[in-house]
């Protein structure tokens, strides 16, 4: 190539690229300019909020739980700080306030240019200090920022919550909110957070050089409403004692169990109790062992205690979230299932005489083609209870009743479009789905069916690293679902699991008559102005109970606890104990795991108005540890003394 | 002295050679221009930017006069000692202060010297020394440029461009790239030569990164380009480009006018304004009208330094303007590129604009060569084209 001809393409390649600039300066100055231009006058205002005051919990009885009080909290503006200041400031702030320069230095980079952050709290004497020398510390002011306050500690922990300052994924799912403000992180603090926020008002201005130079009208806050709860404060201190109590008592079970030589896996440290009123489902007293003080969240929890509670799983709300077989609490829906569907006895099994079954401790099935007689042996209680009807069956928590019940609905509907018969009882009543407690974290739970089998075992096939759901010999079969998982079932176990607010509200359904309402917590807002909204929830659903069935159903509970397997712990009751009606039940855990202890109670009889379930997580037996918890709560709802929680029977 | 013996022929034998008037004209209207708008930039503080300016432009303007009038041929034996001078003081700026975390300044009292912007030139002329022949025979015979040549070529630029590189400076760095890539294009390098200086460069590229040479701040200002997510620093270089695009755009096709009040830039809301984004005052203030204008006064001046290349009396002469035309074009094009969004943010100031006095003062010598160059352009009779 010539010079020439070199020196004209280099020419030629300037040019172009002046070219570019020049067409990038018509997009962006001529084509998109007036929309530039809007957004970059929107850009020159600078805001800062002036706090809402966040709303008050209540209890039912306008007990005071949770509210708000101002105090003194020191903020940095970066845009006031020239680049220079800014060194000697983080050090002189620092030491004032009495936290790391690194972490100051670290909030100031956070809140990015022109950003205005939180240091931290401090003391009046602290904000006097400051204020005192506001000249030598340029963008620094000192506000009233609203602090949470918990008046009962820890109680009712699981259900108020705690707060937290917003992370970056609320921050993008709500960009309303200002990252100085803690928000609500567990339970109705964080369900209704929204509610109880308020809206943050707003001082905008614009600055040049560290001076305001104009300013807009501000816009006022807006206070957070308040919360009314349906909880009462009194009830729910005695169900909290009443579980850790309940916890001590299965220990000292497990330490004369030791003693005794038995097989105990490990210590009980957990528990939870609901308390429903059966015909509203407002949720009277919902509680979780261990508990949490949420006020250790006010200024932020320090790491240690954090994973304290943490590995104690303090802040998992068992009653929503725990999942647990119901056990032979599952055996009145059982039963209600059977008389409403008339469900069949099986046929060519021994032990059953018309309404009658032989509970011997042991279920005979028909002969295999070999000529052996294939057994099938109460997992819990091998005693003789004799021949036994659906009452006495109920009464006494007999296996093998059920047993025969389930496999008699297996024999008759297996493969057919209502196989589900039970299952789906289970469902209408609220198993295997989230009841829509307004709390955080609620587990659904399962209710097996065939189809799930057989969605367990095609994922098990494909995914052969993960770990089984299904023993390895299920995946043999041709269909991985037996009479068995029915019998299971039927009796609360397998893979079925609940949470103790389902078994609480399935009860509530069975004897109220079959009406289902989403559980609530929260009974009613309270805006700042006064004005009260109702708590809304969407319409009952009903599943046909007849009220013969019902009526057998009360009484059978009611024979339960005067004179079944929950008469020992119910023997201190005292006045009314004939009104009152229960279901124990015990949950077989995995093979290394101690048994998880249930009881459900139902009172009054006459007029069910609460139902109360206990659960004690690895606790042993329902009736010799949940049942006399489950009184002693009961006590305190009937208004008799509260006796102490001693053993009861060891019983299913 | 032969410096007041070509000062005499200059004056006696080529008097019919006037200046370059245009590339005067137009480095004086940039100048004077870039005054007002460092003044519009630092108004609230008064006068004092613009002054400090306005000594500097001073300063350039005599020496731009005196480097005119000096044969640019006369440079060919200062080189060596030019460019020993000024090794050293790249080295020198380590035995000061880091100044925001970068050591590129020799303080001088009343202002800092940047030694990496003098470099420039000097690279720019010990290259066309070396790409350029020797005499006629090597002119004669060797058409294209020989291999040893375009590696003492590379060997020249890699010194300069490291220290630079470890001041941190990543824009001049590249300044330097740039024009070996363009010199060596001009000198005659074959495509085959140019395809090894890219390869090279790539080398380079992947070896600065797998290193970690480059500090995460400076692999985010190119990132940011592409994935606007990218914030090291805390928001700095989203600002940073967020306010000049608002500065930019905000001017649409006539500008607010000169001081309007309300501005992007009476608010100072640009950060380093009067230095490396003195181009959003610009736009700002006089809209795409006024940008288009600056844009094109410096398409003038690579005009004129390409036609200056075109009749320089030798190839020497015609390679450092070649050169300064790729350096003016490389910092226009960055300069203003990252104002508006195409280019990343580096330190690479505007010329003439651009508050600063290294910079200024190297960009005045960058012409005053380039005006040497042109009043040189006639052979005088019987004289060798090539000495």
């Amino acid at each position: 190539m010539k010079f020439a001809l070199r020196l004209t393409t280099l020419g030629i390649a300037f040019m172009a690229m002046f070219s570019v600039i020049g067409l990038r300066l018509w997009f962006i100055q001529v084509a998109e300019g007036p929309q530039i231009a809007r957004a970059a006058e929107e850009a020159t205002w600078l805001g800062k909020s002036s706090f809402a005051a966040r709303g008050d919990i209540y209890d039912r009885n306008g007990t005071l739980l949770a509210t708000s009080r101002m105090v003194p909290a020191v903020m940095v503006d970066r845009t006031f700080v020239q680049p220079e200041q800014r060194d000697e400031l983080v050090q002189e702030l620092a030491s004032i306030v009495g936290i790391d320069p690194a972490q100051l230095d670290a909030l100031y980079d956070e809140a990015g240019i022109n950003g205005r952050f939180q240091v931290s709290t401090v003391s009046n004497e602290t904000a006097y200090a400051i204020n005192e020398s506001l000249d030598e510390l340029p963008g620094v002011e000192v506000v009233k920022v609203p602090e949470r306050v918990y008046v009962n500690g820890p109680t009712m922990a699981h259900v108020i919550g705690h707060l937290g300052l917003p992370e970056e994924a609320d921050l993008t799912e709500r960009p309303e909110l200002d990252r100085n403000v803690r928000i609500g992180k567990l339970g109705v603090e964080r369900v209704y957070d929204e509610t109880l926020q308020g809206t943050s008002g707003t001082i905008e201005y614009r600055v040049r050089r560290g001076e305001i130079i104009e300013q807009r009208p501000p816009v006022e806050p807006v206070a957070g409403s308040s919360l009314v709860l349906n909880l009462d404060l009194a009830l729910q201190e005695k169900v909290e004692l009443a579980l850790e109590q309940g916890v001590a008592l299965s220990n000292e079970v497990k330490e004369e169990e030791r003693d005794k030589g038995e097989e105990v896996f490990s210590e009980t440290q957990r528990a939870a109790a609901v308390v429903l009123d059966v015909n509203t489902f407002d949720v009277l007293a919902l509680a979780s062992y261990p508990d949490f003080d949420p006020s250790n969240f006010v200024a932020g929890i320090d790491e240690t205690t954090f994973d304290e509670l943490n590995e104690a799983k303090a802040f998992n709300n068992l009653a929503v979230s725990g999942l647990y077989p119901p056990a032979s609490t599952f055996k009145a829906i059982t039963y209600t299932a059977k008389l409403e569907e008339n469900l069949p006895f099986p046929t060519e099994v021994e032990g059953i005489d018309g309404q009658l079954i032989h509970c011997d401790g042991t279920l005979n099935l028909s002969e295999l083609a070999d000529g052996s007689v294939q057994v099938k042996h109460d997992w819990y209680d091998p005693r003789d209870l004799g021949w036994l009807d659906i009452h006495g069956a109920l009464e006494n928590s007999c296996n093998i009743y059920f047993w025969n019940v389930a496999l008699g609905t297996y024999q008759a509907y297996n493969g057919k479009a209502n196989e589900n018969i039970l299952q789906d009882w289970a469902s209408r009543v609220g198993y295997g789905h989230e009841t829509g407690i307004d709390l955080t974290s609620e587990a659904p739970g399962i209710v097996p069916t065939r189809q799930l089998f057989e969605e367990w075992k095609t994922y098990q096939l494909e995914n052969p690293d993960e770990p089984p759901r299904l023993e390895p010999s299920r995946l043999d079969l041709a269909s991985p679902w037996l009479g068995g998982d029915l019998m299971d079932f039927a009796i609360g176990q397998g893979a079925f699991t609940s949470t103790p607010l389902q078994v609480a509200s399935s009860y509530a359904a069975l004897v109220n008559g079959g009406i289902i309402l989403e559980p609530r917590v929260v009974r009613e807002i309270v805006a700042a102005d006064g004005e009260v909204t109702p708590i809304d929830r969407p319409d009952p659903v009903t599943v046909d109970i007849a009220p013969a069935t019902r009526a057998s159903l009360l009484e059978d509970l009611g024979r339960v606890v005067n004179g079944g397997t929950a008469a020992a712990a119910f023997r201190d009751f005292g006045e009314g104990v004939e009104n009152i009606g229960g279901k124990t039940g015990t949950a077989q855990s995995t093979a290394t795991r101690d048994n998880h202890a249930w009881f459900v109670g139902v009172a009054p009889l006459d007029n069910p108005s609460y139902v109360v379930a206990v659960l004690i997580d690895e606790g042993g037996s329902g009736g010799q540890v949940a049942a006399p918890v489950a009184r002693n709560i009961m006590q305190y709802l009937a208004g008799n003394e509260q006796t102490p929680i001693v053993q009861g029977e060891e019983a299913d | 002295m032969a410096v007041i013996s070509r000062l005499r022929e200059v004056a006696v034998d080529r008097g019919r050679n006037r200046s370059d008037r245009i590339l005067f004209g137009t480095m004086v209207a940039l100048s004077g221009f870039g005054l007002l708008m460092v003044y519009s930039a630092t108004a609230s503080t008064g006068f004092a930017g613009m002054e400090r300016q306005m000594i500097f432009v001073a300063a350039g303007l005599t020496i731009y006069a005196v480097i005119s009038n000096i044969d640019y041929r006369e440079l060919k034996n200062l080189i060596p000692i030019v460019a020993g001078v000024v090794v050293l003081a790249l080295l020198g700026v380590y035995l000061f202060e880091p100044v925001n975390g970068a050591q590129r300044w020799i303080p001088l009292g009343f202002f800092a010297l940047q030694p990496a912007e003098f470099a420039k030139v000097v690279v720019i002329l010990l290259l066309a020394a070396v790409l350029s022949p020797n005499n006629r025979d090597e002119l004669l015979t060797q058409r294209q440029l020989t291999w040893p040549t375009v590696f003492r070529a590379l060997v020249i630029v890699t010194l300069p461009a490291a220290l630079i590189l470890f001041e941190p400076d990543l824009g001049t760095t590249l300044v330097f790239g740039f024009i070996l890539f363009v010199m060596l294009f001009v000198a005659g390098a074959t495509w085959r030569q140019m395809l090894a200086l890219a390869a090279t460069a790539a080398i380079g590229v992947v070896v600065v990164l797998q290193q970690k040479m480059l500090a995460t701040y400076q692999l985010d200002r190119i990132r940011v380009l592409f994935d606007p997510s990218v914030d090291q620093g805390a928001l700095g270089i989203r600002y940073n480009i967020q306010q000049s695009k608002y500065a930019v755009g905000s001017g649409q096709l006539f500008g607010r006018g000169l001081f309007a009040e309300g501005t992007q830039t009476s608010f100072e809301y640009v950060p380093e304004q009067e230095t490396d984004f003195i181009f959003t005052a610009v736009a700002e203030q006089l809209g795409f009208v006024g940008g288009i204008l600056v844009v094109a006064a410096f398409a003038v001046i690579v005009w004129r330094l390409l036609v200056i290349a075109a009749n320089a009396r030798d190839r020497f002469g015609a390679l450092i303007a070649a050169g300064l035309a790729a350096m003016m074009v490389f910092h226009v094009f960055v300069n203003v590129g990252m104002t508006i969004g195409i280019m990343p943010v580096t330190g690479i100031p505007l010329p003439f604009l651009s508050a600063g006095g290294s910079f200024y003062l190297a960009m005045t010598i960058s012409l005053g060569i380039a005006n040497s160059i042109w009043l040189m352009r006639t052979p005088v009779p019987g004289e060798n084209q090539l000495t």
